[in-house]
């Protein structure tokens, strides 16, 4: 798995991928899809794929492919080998979502929030195998949300392929599982050597598992804090560990698409009080401007100062 | 670290970035620099921030320009307000006129340094040496040489000449710079599809007298409103939206000579009661095709219900 084309920009997501097989253009397929690194609060959330012919469905079996977390990082690194030798039937593709798209998408001004993220990636995988010749006949995935939500959606996007989606699904389909094991492997590799974009001198790379949990992780997250920018790319900004960090040790940096209690905002943007309209002339008098500048000057927002 | 939920107040505040016509750093001439300087603003006879080129030869008025979540990255370090000043070249005058106003309601001529002095804003000495103040003070006032000694007497007539051309010139550089003036576009940005043609010689005239009026007293603003022959207008105030309720008597309207109606069963008719939120909501409902509740009833007690 060569991770350069990732680690020359890891600030956007990308796509590695395997040759595809010849036998999985001519023959029907089954592809199985899984995700690893959905909870950590540090490092990408990766999305893999895998597919062969469904007539080598039992070949897949004996490569002793199994549910990926019951397998250690050594063992896991060992049957991607595997898997990667028998690449005259067994294709593969990882989408890696870096931890900065993640952040990105969840605290933009139209909040696109993770599990649609994660559907769109699975989704965009499909469509990466049907382009590129396979003849998909079974799909299975390990699901997102609710299973029988996420079958139909999958299921109308992709007319003519039986879409199976399960709870548990890297411990049922084997095909799932060599899937989960291409995702986990991109993803272990990548946390290890991640290259930070930021100025940071030696980075301290003993952050734990990335998981919120972690006590490892929360020091290091409050180690590398900076007051003005928050975090390295390399945290997820959205998740609530990191937020909460920043509240409470960070500046306070105010945007313009903030919930504002409902007073404060009213005070800022100078309304009235609704009561003000009921003690008719009262309210009226007690605070005619005197001087209502000029809407030029208004519009553009200009006014003048009387001290800097 | 700041520890701190609130919006800190600006603690040291030493940068700004502005924006500034270049003479202003032209300090080759002269040996003082450019300097900020409180002076009495002459329309808000508030105190307001203007800046005086080096050796005071040039007016400018500072400007800020000032959003509501803007913060600015200057170099290595951020600056939280996110103003951008504006420092433009302006005509010492208008700064000038307020205080020629004042004393010219003595009616006497008077050496303009006596007259332009302020305790609160002793800068305001100052103006007096711009290269514009004294070489064009018979704009806004008489004069009169006794020796080598200039006096000056406050001028209406020679005032009002003196705006009208400047709103006259406002117009023209308005047109020029294609800025809408007609009443029904807000925003700057928004493309309209006929060109600025369709803006009357009176909305421009009007923009441009509302432009001048930001330098010019009250009073003053009125006067030369109606030397350019425009008429007040009398809009409602636009802070206060207009009163929606309509006054409505208690009684249904009704023909006055109507006896027909005392005849009639309903005669003891109640004012209509006020009804409750929830009686409001209910009464909003479809009722199509419900039978009334009184149909319920035997047709005895329904006409007399009637």
């Amino acid at each position: 798995m060569d991770l350069s084309p990732f680690e020359a920009d890891n600030s956007v997501s990308c796509r590695l991928a395997s040759v595809i097989p010849d036998a999985c253009r001519t023959e029907d397929c089954c592809l199985g899809i899984d995700e690893a690194g959905r909870g950590p609060v540090l490092g990408p959330m990766v999305y893999g794929i895998c597919f062969c012919p469904v007539s080598k469905k039992e070949e897949l079996k004996a490569l002793k492919v199994a549910d990926s977390k019951t397998l250690t990082e050594a063992e896991r690194e060992k049957l991607f080998q595997n898997l990667d030798e028998a690449k005259s039937y067994v294709g593969w593709a990882v989408n890696i979502l870096s931890p900065n798209v993640i952040s990105t998408c969840m605290l933009q001004r139209t909040k696109y929030n993770l599990n649609t993220l994660s559907h769109d990636t699975a989704i965009g995988l499909v469509q990466y195998a049907l382009d590129n010749g396979v003849q998909l006949k079974e799909v299975f995935v390990d699901t997102v949300g609710p299973a029988e939500k996420y079958e139909a959606k999958l299921s109308q996007l992709f007319p003519g392929i039986e879409v199976t989606v399960r709870p548990k699904a890297d411990s049922l389909f084997p095909i799932v599982s060599a899937a989960s094991i291409c995702a986990k492997v991109a993803r272990d590799r990548v946390v290890k050597g991640w290259n930070f974009a930021e100025d940071l001198g030696d980075v301290d790379a003993d952050y734990g598992s990335g998981y919120p949990g972690d006590p490892k992780t929360k020091a290091w997250l409050l180690k590398y804090l900076d007051p003005v920018f928050g975090y390295p790319q390399f945290v997820r900004f959205s998740w609530s560990t990191a937020q909460t960090l920043l509240d409470s040790k960070a500046v306070t940096v105010h945007w313009d698409d903030e919930e504002e209690d409902g007073e404060k905002a009213a005070q800022r943007k100078n309304n009235r009080s609704m009561l003000s309209y009921f003690n008719a002339s009262a309210g009226g008098n007690s605070q005619t401007p005197t001087h209502q500048t000029h809407r030029f000057f208004t519009e553009r927002r200009l006014k003048s100062l009387d001290t800097l | 670290m700041a520890a701190k939920k609130t919006r800190t107040p600006n603690v040291d505040n030493d940068s700004w970035v502005v924006i500034a016509a270049e003479s202003v750093t032209d300090t080759q001439k002269h040996d003082s620099d450019p300097a900020f300087v409180r002076l009495r603003n002459p329309s808000t006879d508030a105190a307001s921030l203007y800046m005086l080129g080096s050796g005071d030869v040039q007016l400018y008025e500072v400007k800020a320009f000032e959003g509501d979540f803007h913060s600015w990255f200057v170099g290595q370090t951020v600056q939280r307000d996110g103003k951008l000043l504006f420092v433009t070249p302006m005509d010492p005058l208008y700064l000038i006129l307020p205080y020629l106003i004042k004393s010219g309601k003595e009616g006497k001529f008077q050496p303009v340094d006596q007259v332009v002095t302020d305790e609160e804003f002793p800068a305001c000495s100052r103006l007096l040496s711009c290269t514009r103040s004294l070489a064009s003070m018979h704009h806004i006032a008489e004069e009169k040489e006794v020796g080598s000694l200039k006096f000056h007497r406050y001028s209406q007539e020679k005032t009002m000449d003196w705006l009208k051309k400047k709103v006259e010139r406002t117009v023209i550089a308005l047109k020029k710079r294609n800025i809408s003036v007609g009443d029904g576009v807000k925003s700057t940005t928004y493309v309209k599809v006929k060109s600025e043609s369709d803006s009357n010689e009176e909305d421009y005239l009007r923009y441009a007298h509302g432009l001048i009026s930001e330098y010019i007293s009250e009073d003053l603003s009125k006067a030369l409103l109606s030397h350019l022959h425009l008429p007040e207008l009398t809009s409602p105030k636009k802070t206060e939206p207009p009163s929606k309720k309509r006054k409505l008597s208690d009684n249904p309207v009704e023909a006055g000579e109507d006896y027909t109606k005392f005849n009639s069963a309903d005669f003891a008719r109640k004012p209509p009661k006020k009804m409750t939120t929830a009686q409001k909501s209910l009464a909003k409902v479809d009722k199509t095709g419900m039978k009334p509740l009184s149909s319920f009833f035997s047709p005895k007690v329904k006409a007399e219900n009637k």
